[in-house]
């Protein structure tokens, strides 16, 4: 295969992004990651939950520099307040604690450093980062690479390239560049906001809160956030309420059955995002271009939790690439649908369950039916014995 | 989708939290977002669906109707 200005160029540098080009320059490819922001993982847009699992899949330790705080499992809410605790640290007590010999189920981070932290793990594995680099377009090329057009601190830079990465986020313009049908349906986008607080008691447990009256469509959360802060926020379906995610946060925090609790919170940060809660993209490939993480719509449609399944895209994208690559393999689209039948094996058929699983519960008409639905499927789906295989 | 009189977005910067939400659920072409990350404030739109007003988590996106040049 001809040698270019670099094997795979990568627009965004989140997690799914830097995990695919770790991936890949550990696997001996020249790699370019860029992002148009100065500061990454800013403006954070995620509650930044994720399970050790996914660490420990995606070969990151748990450092201090990123984690926040510990978890040890979930607190469930109905409408009224009515809880299923599922807390590993009376399920499984040998194993999860906060003792030395013990371990957390998962971890609350700090987006901007563990953002950084991915980044930093990418670059000492060898791949090239330019910041304040903004994807302008790409143009497939007959001989079969593909040209990369940037823009570094207000330079026009173009690049030739075997494929480029769109790990882009929610609102890539990457798959739209290739005609990729990326934008989302306003009923399986959550807009959600959510304040991190101080003056909120938390127990090591991720708390959600389902319920139509208090987030319709989507959940609230209340998260332990590290130093005696929290983060308290929901997500809401614009098409099922004629008020907007900041009215109903309003409304969760001074009247659900945690108003008591919530009522001397001190907003500390306003943050939010939004999060879909679909299907993945049916076609995450085209000539010389593969989409990753959210981007790909790479997100559980369940819980909304995309950074568990950024992680592994990444891991499966980089991994493809580097294989497709090495073995001298043209770029084409055919060749690049091996990425996405690659991920779906690995994750992606388990999250089109998933989708069809939420998909029944909002097929419901009745509130109150679909509101015990949605609280069962949430209890369920943390139980440790659940028949949902966890993304 | 049925044509509609086009209009532009303008944005409330002092409530925007740069979210991204408007874009993810904008159905224009690439490129039409502004410096910040939002829908493009200065083009105008010519599907004028008004998805990316309703889907804002704090309700900071409106718009004006402009001319059709199509008529």
């Amino acid at each position: 295969m001809q040698t270019l200005d670099y094997d795979i160029i990568i627009i965004g540098c989140g997690p799914a992004g830097s995990t695919t080009a770790r991936i890949a320059a550990q696997r001996g490819l020249r790699v370019l990651l860029v992002d148009k922001r100065q500061e990454l993982g800013a403006p954070i847009q995620c509650s930044g939950a994720l399970s050790a699992h996914a660490l420990e899949e995606a070969d990151v330790l748990p450092e201090a520099e990123f984690v926040l705080e510990a978890v040890y499992g979930f607190g469930i809410y109905n409408q009224a307040g009515e809880q299923t605790t599922i807390d590993y640290r009376q399920i499984k007590p040998d194993k999860y604690g906060a003792a030395p010999d013990k371990k957390p189920l998962g971890y609350v981070v700090d987006r901007r450093r563990f953002d950084r932290y991915l980044v930093t793990l990418a670059e000492r594995a060898g791949v090239e980062v330019w910041l304040k680099t903004e994807g302008l377009g790409y143009q497939p090329l007959e001989d079969g690479s593909c040209e990369v057009r940037l823009r570094k601190f207000n330079r026009e830079i173009n690049l030739r390239t075997h494929v480029l990465v769109g790990a882009d986020g929610l609102q890539s313009q990457v798959g739209k560049w290739s005609g990729l049908h990326t934008h989302i349906k306003m009923t399986e986008l959550a807009s959600c906001l959510q304040f991190i607080v101080d003056g909120v008691e938390t127990n090591g447990l991720l708390e959600i809160i389902t319920g139509h009256e208090w987030a319709p469509g989507g959940y609230a959360w209340v998260f332990p956030k590290g130093h005696g802060y929290a983060e308290v926020g929901l997500g809401v379906i614009r098409t099922m309420t004629p008020e907007n995610a900041q009215w109903h946060l309003d409304h969760f925090i001074s009247n659900s059955f945690l108003r008591d609790r919530l009522r001397n919170s001190r907003i500390l940060e306003v943050q939010g995002g939004g999060v879909p809660l679909a299907a993945p993209l049916r076609t995450q490939y085209a000539a010389n271009l593969i989409l990753v993480g959210d981007a790909a719509r790479h997100v559980n449609p369940i819980t909304g939790g995309g950074l568990h399944t950024a992680l592994t895209g990444g891991l499966i994208a980089g991994s493809f690439l580097a294989d497709l690559i090495s073995a001298d393999q043209q770029p084409s689209a055919k060749n690049l649908r091996g990425y996405q039948e690659r991920w779906l094996e690995q994750l992606g058929n388990k999250m089109w369950q998933l989708y069809a699983t939420k998909r029944d519960i909002f097929k419901i008409k009745d509130i109150p039916e679909r509101d015990q639905m949605l609280y069962n499927t949430m209890a369920e789906y943390f139980n440790p014995f659940s028949v949902y295989k966890k993304v | 989708m049925a044509h509609k009189q086009p209009v532009i977005f303008q944005i409330g910067w002092n409530a925007c939290i740069n979210c991204g939400a408007c874009v993810a659920v904008c159905p224009k072409e690439a490129g039409f977002i502004s410096d910040f990350d939002t829908i493009a404030v200065n083009t105008p739109c010519d599907i004028a669906c008004m998805v990316c007003e309703d889907i804002c988590p704090v309700t900071t996106i409106t718009h004006v109707r402009i001319a059709d040049p199509a008529k």
